[in-house]
């Protein structure tokens, strides 16, 4: 019952089924537009019969800035995952996983090194998702998020910044098996 | 927009840091003295412009116009325009844009000039982009059409593509002139035809011809073709073998084969369709394309329905089958996914083949393919979440006796053999559901003669499943799946392993259960959808006790499931309509719904919510302030957000979607709404708020040639009810959802309300008092007139009787007879002859208005108990808002007769004396409404205040019309005692109470 296309921005008025779980961060309609105009195809959807979306991948195309070429933190040309998420009710069908795997399909036909992600450090089921496909944890950026998923005595939460080589890596030289160990501020990301 | 970091528009590099200073500290004063020098003293006309902005900074209308002055003389000119002082003007004009000016008849040409000019300078796009953000497609067109000829032979494909792009969205916008836009849309199709011949012509792709390349400009192309070009040759083109559907697949390109196969089922084209389809799955089969590249569930939905309607529809089918067959046998690991979608086309198939629904056995009527391939389905995947969305429509497309076999023969044999106790609990909950479903579908019922012994029966059908007589749906099924799933539900609960194992499973089974229960009592309660109850309040006829039943059972189940928003949505409904709007905003607040998602689910609990609960918008948080944010950021330029990244980034589709989404977001349902509630519940409280309706910059636009949109998100809102029926939301929502005619007659009437409430500022002393006095006339009966004209034309549309709650339709009817009543008011003086049609008009004021009361006296009297005396509070609303429209309309004439008679003694600009009476004679009627309304809310006060309420309230509850052994069972389903059904009277009489608060701080004058 599902049908896999690119975003339209008439499916923002139908994303009741993933946005309304507190998981999946709803933005404002600017964010969703920009993914559209600059990486359309980047941006894709999962529907139902009905036309609900139960999914999407939000992805993009860049380097960092050319100002921090010689910063240790620079990332080369690489895809990054901005946001994907399943509605409940579709997870562990594998939909999340042909979502990610489109992206990655398009990372490589444009000569991407890697693509990465950032996840909360306590969402141990996304963590788990991301490692069943291949991902690994780059870095830890301490504070990454504002606010605490679930504890909310605390006013912060840090991030995994996960990666999975792409084709053009051939040495694997973009990924660590220790970046657990790599800790970087949240000033260090761009 | 180029400014600077500061927000300011920086000045030309060459000019001096002083000057420059003082710009960006905003020490206008100096601009002007510092420019003024160097105007002089350099000769330079740029330190003049510099002037007259920093001028136009300051306060004081004649600086402010200095700038459009300015302009002005630059557009009468017809010179070519110096770039800078451009951009300056266009800084400093800023806040007229769109006001005093029209940026397409004022800078928009003078960009275009400039750019025609100077067509190579990058400063080209800098003006092409600044007629984008001020959405003026007509000198953007020009200009990139400039700018295409102009780079012609440079490689740079993008100017041809905005060109095109910018043609295009030229010839479909209300900017174009009627008699260019054959002319554009010609145009559009002949480059982008030119362009795919050369595609199609070429040996070998050169990055820099003018064909057609990426995915983006081809779509581009089909996209004009469908709405520019023929059918004929939109099919054609479609099966290309450089541009064709397939050939993009090979590419990796999905959106062409989608788009065509929406457009080719619009034309009806299914021979098409299934060569499409067929071509495009077997590419999965043969390596061509990734495996499952085209498996969608609605490529093969669209190919199973070809195959059906195609010449030779077994043989067809038989294909359709043979494909699927082939990637049943893939050997490859994929997605659980892609598995469910094949299973499903094989079902598809099924149901669409000729002779599917005969019976294998002649003995056995509902033994049948589909049956068995339903069971089939079943068998893998009844414990799936979406396992009841999967097969909902083909189960209620069987015939009675496929339906009756699926039940009774099917379903108890897909656990045998296993005696897993969870898997045992789901499938009875999924059976209950459907259960339900058939309850909905007329194949259950047959006709029983309506009329007997000459008497109109009230039962008219026999029930196939149960054998009774009924109504539809069928009251005695619908009460045997109550019982039924509160048995299973009991056992569950009573299971301490099986309660354990639950967080293991897919679905716990109770929620399931309870919504089955709950759903079917609401039935049983009559809730009916509203558009046949044209004229009657929302609660009338409903069995009160069934609904707080209802009520109690899905509340209970909220604390289990609490994450399950399809429940939570329902509750959000039912305690709307019980009157407990407090409980139901504390069940919308943890859905976040914010932002974005604000347009489509916002009214599924701001509709109609001042005339509900005007304490809401009391309470701490400032109720409609996020919906105001949203449109307000959003909607703050005139172009469609993110447009030039678009451009930019040459994803031509997406500008096509953005503007389509930009133009519907202008015209949203939920915007009016937003705007309406707001100011109803200012009027409520007896508040300006921020001035008039009509005032509110994002609803400038919109006349009544406007088609406001409604967007309304039902996806998550929880629907067992089979496609032979409205689905379940009509039921439960207190009147018809948002609509374009209910969206303006609110808006209308709250403009009517807005003149009936001005008055003048303190200052307004007009000098000439007789001139003004004629002037303000003239304008009021222009504007009572076209608010009489347009809310008669919206009230008398077609639709618009089942688009409104019965008090909606007596209000909206008040207010169009007193705008109506009142220009003829205005329009007769003392020496007229008696004005006629006055008295059938406030003839038909005064029915209204006296029906309404008596609805609502009737409504109060024959409430099941006075604690439910908050539910009718929407009527009770427009009993209050149609009396003091009417008050307020008598007021307003005899207010202005007795100016007229203060002013002129001769007594001959006053009104004539039946006006008079008439309007005396209304305000007293009016006055009589108004104290009653007033009065049920004091009582109802009272009421809610007396000792004993809880005992009432659940008394009330349990004297449902579902009968003692009903009760029990619901009982049973709340843990058993009256413990938990205490605790949830007390929460809802507790939201009452402070309703009712709300209602007391109403003005009533
Ligand atoms: C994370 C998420 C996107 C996964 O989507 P999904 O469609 O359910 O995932 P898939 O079915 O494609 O799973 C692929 C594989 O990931 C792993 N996986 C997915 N969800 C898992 C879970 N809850 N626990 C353990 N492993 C899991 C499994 O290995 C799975 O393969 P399998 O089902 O064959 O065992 C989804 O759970 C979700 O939307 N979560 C909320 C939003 C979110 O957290 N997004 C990530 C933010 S960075």
């Amino acid at each position: 019952m599902a049908n896999f296309r690119r975003f339209r921005p008439d499916d923002l008025n139908k994303l009741s089924k993933c946005n309304l779980d507190p998981l999946t961060e709803t933005y404002e309609l600017g964010f969703y537009l920009q993914y559209h105009a600059k990486w359309p195809s980047l941006f894709q959807v999962a529907e139902d019969q009905n036309g609900n979306i139960i999914g999407y991948i939000m992805g993009k195309l860049e380097s960092s800035p050319e100002v921090y070429k010689f910063s240790e933190h620079y990332l080369p040309w690489h895809a990054h995952i901005t946001a994907v998420t399943v509605a409940p009710e579709a997870r562990r069908l594998g939909i999340g996983r042909l979502l990610s795997e489109q992206l990655e399909v398009a990372a490589d036909a444009n000569d991407a090194w890697f693509v990465d992600l950032f996840v909360r450090s306590t969402n141990h089921k996304a963590i788990t998702f991301y490692k069943n496909m291949g991902y690994s944890i780059f870095r830890v950026v301490k504070d990454y998020y504002g606010d605490h998923s679930t504890d909310p005595t605390q006013s912060s939460e840090d991030a995994y910044d996960m990666r999975k080589p792409m084709k053009r890596d051939v040495k694997k030289e973009h990924v660590r098996d220790d970046g657990e160990n790599h800790a970087v501020d949240p000033s260090d990301v761009w | 927009m180029s400014f600077n970091d500061y927000g300011r528009m920086p000045l030309r590099s060459n000019v001096d840091m002083q000057l420059q200073t003082a710009f960006s500290d905003g020490n206008w004063n100096a601009v002007i003295r510092l420019a003024d020098k160097r105007a002089k003293s350099l000769k330079d006309p740029y330190y003049e412009a510099i002037k007259i902005c920093a001028e136009s900074q300051l306060d004081g209308a004649v600086g402010k116009s200095s700038v459009l002055t300015a302009i002005d003389e630059l557009v009468r000119k017809k010179t070519v325009p110096d770039i800078d002082t451009l951009e300056l003007y266009e800084w400093a004009a800023w806040d007229f844009i769109g006001g005093e000016i029209e940026y397409a008849d004022t800078l928009g040409p003078l960009r275009v000039r400039w750019a025609k000019a100077n067509p190579k300078s990058p400063m080209a796009i800098q003006c092409l982009r600044s007629c984008l953000e001020y959405w003026d497609l007509v000198s953007a067109q020009q200009i990139s059409t400039a700018l295409d000829r102009a780079y012609v032979n440079s490689g740079d494909r993008r100017h041809m593509f905005w060109s095109i792009t910018l043609t295009f969205l030229l010839s479909i916008s209300p900017q174009c002139s009627e008699s260019s836009r054959k002319v554009y849309s010609l145009l559009v199709l002949k480059q982008l035809e030119r362009a795919a011949e050369v595609t199609e012509n070429a040996t070998k792709v050169d990055v820099n011809d003018r064909g057609l390349q990426t995915e983006e400009e081809v779509c581009l192309y089909y996209r004009v073709l469908l709405a520019n070009g023929s059918k004929a040759d939109f099919i054609k083109r479609v099966q290309c073998p450089k541009l064709g559907a397939l050939a993009l697949l090979e590419k990796g390109h999905k959106l062409l084969f989608w788009e065509s196969l929406k457009a080719l089922e619009t034309w009806g084209e299914w021979d098409l369709i299934y060569d499409l389809c067929r071509r495009a799955l077997r590419m999965g089969v043969d390596g061509v394309t990734t495996p499952f590249f085209v498996c969608d569930w609605l490529v093969w939905k669209r190919f199973a329905t070809a195959a059906s309607k195609s010449a030779t529809p077994e043989s067809a089918l038989e294909e359709v089958q043979a494909i699927l067959r082939q990637y049943f046998a893939m050997d490859i690991k994929t997605a659980a996914m892609y598995k469910k979608n094949l299973s499903l086309a094989l079902l598809e198939t099924t149901f669409q083949l000729p002779g599917r629904s005969q019976a294998l056995d002649d003995g056995h009527k509902g033994m049948t393919p589909r049956v068995i391939q339903l069971g089939l389905f079943l068998q893998q995947y009844f414990d799936k979440l979406s396992a009841f969305e999967d097969v909902k429509a083909y189960v209620a497309d069987l015939s009675f006796e496929e339906a009756k076999t699926l039940m009774e023969e099917i379903l108890p044999k897909l656990l045998d053999g296993k005696s897993d106790k969870p898997q045992q609990f789901i499938l009875k909950s999924f059976a209950s559901k459907l259960r339900y479903l058939l309850t909905t579908c007329p194949q259950t019922l047959s006709r029983h003669p309506s009329v007997v012994d000459g008497k109109d029966q009230s039962e008219p059908y026999q029930c196939r499943l149960c054998s009774q007589l009924t109504s539809f749906p069928c009251r005695h099924c619908l009460k045997d799946i109550v019982m039924e799933a509160a048995c299973t539900y009991q056992q569950i609960s009573k299971d301490k392993d099986l309660i354990s194992s639950i967080p293991r499973l897919d679905k716990d089974p109770r929620l399931d259960l309870a919504m089955v229960i709950g759903t079917s009592i609401l039935k049983l309660a009559r809730l009916r959808t509203k558009d046949h109850s044209l004229t009657r309040p929302p609660m009338r006829g409903v069995d009160a006790g069934l609904l707080l039943q209802a009520t109690l059972i899905l509340d209970t189940q909220l604390k289990e499931t609490p994450k399950d928003n399809g429940l939570r949505l329902l509750l959000v409904q039912l305690h709307l309509l019980l009157g407990s709007a407090s409980i139901a905003y504390q069940l919308w607040i943890p859905m976040d719904v914010k932002r974005t998602i604000q347009d489509a689910l916002s009214p599924l609990f701001f509709d109609r919510i001042s005339t509900l609960s005007p304490g809401l918008f009391h309470g701490s948080r400032p109720l409609m302030e996020p919906l105001r944010t949203h449109y307000r950021n959003t909607l703050r330029d005139a172009c469609p957000l993110k447009i030039w990244e678009a451009f930019l980034s040459g994803s031509y589709t997406s500008i096509l979607g953005m503007n389509e989404y930009d133009s519907t977001l202008r015209r949203s349902c939920t915007m009016m709404m937003s705007m309406v509630e707001e100011s109803r519940a200012t009027r409520v409280f007896g508040g300006k708020g921020d001035g008039e309706i009509a005032d509110q910059q994002l609803l400038w636009k919109i006349t009544d040639d406007t088609t406001l949109v409604h967007q309304t998100d039902y996806g998550s809102f929880p629907n067992l009810e089979s496609h032979h029926g409205p689905p379940f939301q009509d039921f439960v929502r207190l009147g018809p959802g948002l609509s374009n005619e209910r969206s303006h007659l609110s808006f209308l009437a709250e403009q009517f309300a807005d003149l009936l409430g001005y008055k003048p500022p303190k200052e307004y002393k007009p000098a000439k008092t007789h001139e003004a006095a004629l002037r303000d006339r003239t304008y009021t009966l222009e504007r009572l007139s076209q608010l009489a004209n347009s809310l008669t034309t919206f009230l008398h549309a077609p639709n618009t009787p089942t688009l409104l709650t019965g008090p909606e339709t007596t209000y909206f009817s008040v207010a169009s007879l007193l705008a109506s009543a009142l220009v003829t008011c205005l329009s007769t003086s003392r020496g007229d002859p008696s004005p006629k049609p006055l008295a059938s008009a406030t003839q038909s004021i005064r029915a209204a208005l006296a029906a309404l009361r008596s609805e609502f006296t009737h409504a109060v009297a024959t409430q099941a108990s006075p604690c439910l005396a908050m539910a009718d509070m929407h009527t009770l609303s427009y009993l209050r808002d149609t009396a003091l429209a009417v008050r307020h309309a008598a007021a307003f004439v005899l207010a202005l007769h007795d100016k007229e008679l203060a002013r002129d003694r001769s007594g001959k600009s006053a009104l004539h004396r039946d006006v008079v009476a008439e309007m005396k004679a209304l305000e007293a009627v009016a006055g009589k409404a108004v104290a009653e309304a007033r009065a049920h809310v004091q009582r109802t006060k009272e009421t809610l205040g007396e000792a004993g309420w809880l005992d009432r309230l659940l008394e009330l509850t349990f004297a449902g019309g579902g009968g003692e052994d009903m009760e029990k069972a619901v009982l049973g389903v709340v843990g058993g005692d009256m413990a938990e059904a205490e605790d949830w009277a007390g929460r809802l009489l507790e939201s009452w109470r402070e309703g009712v608060k709300g209602w007391v701080a109403v003005k009533w004058e």
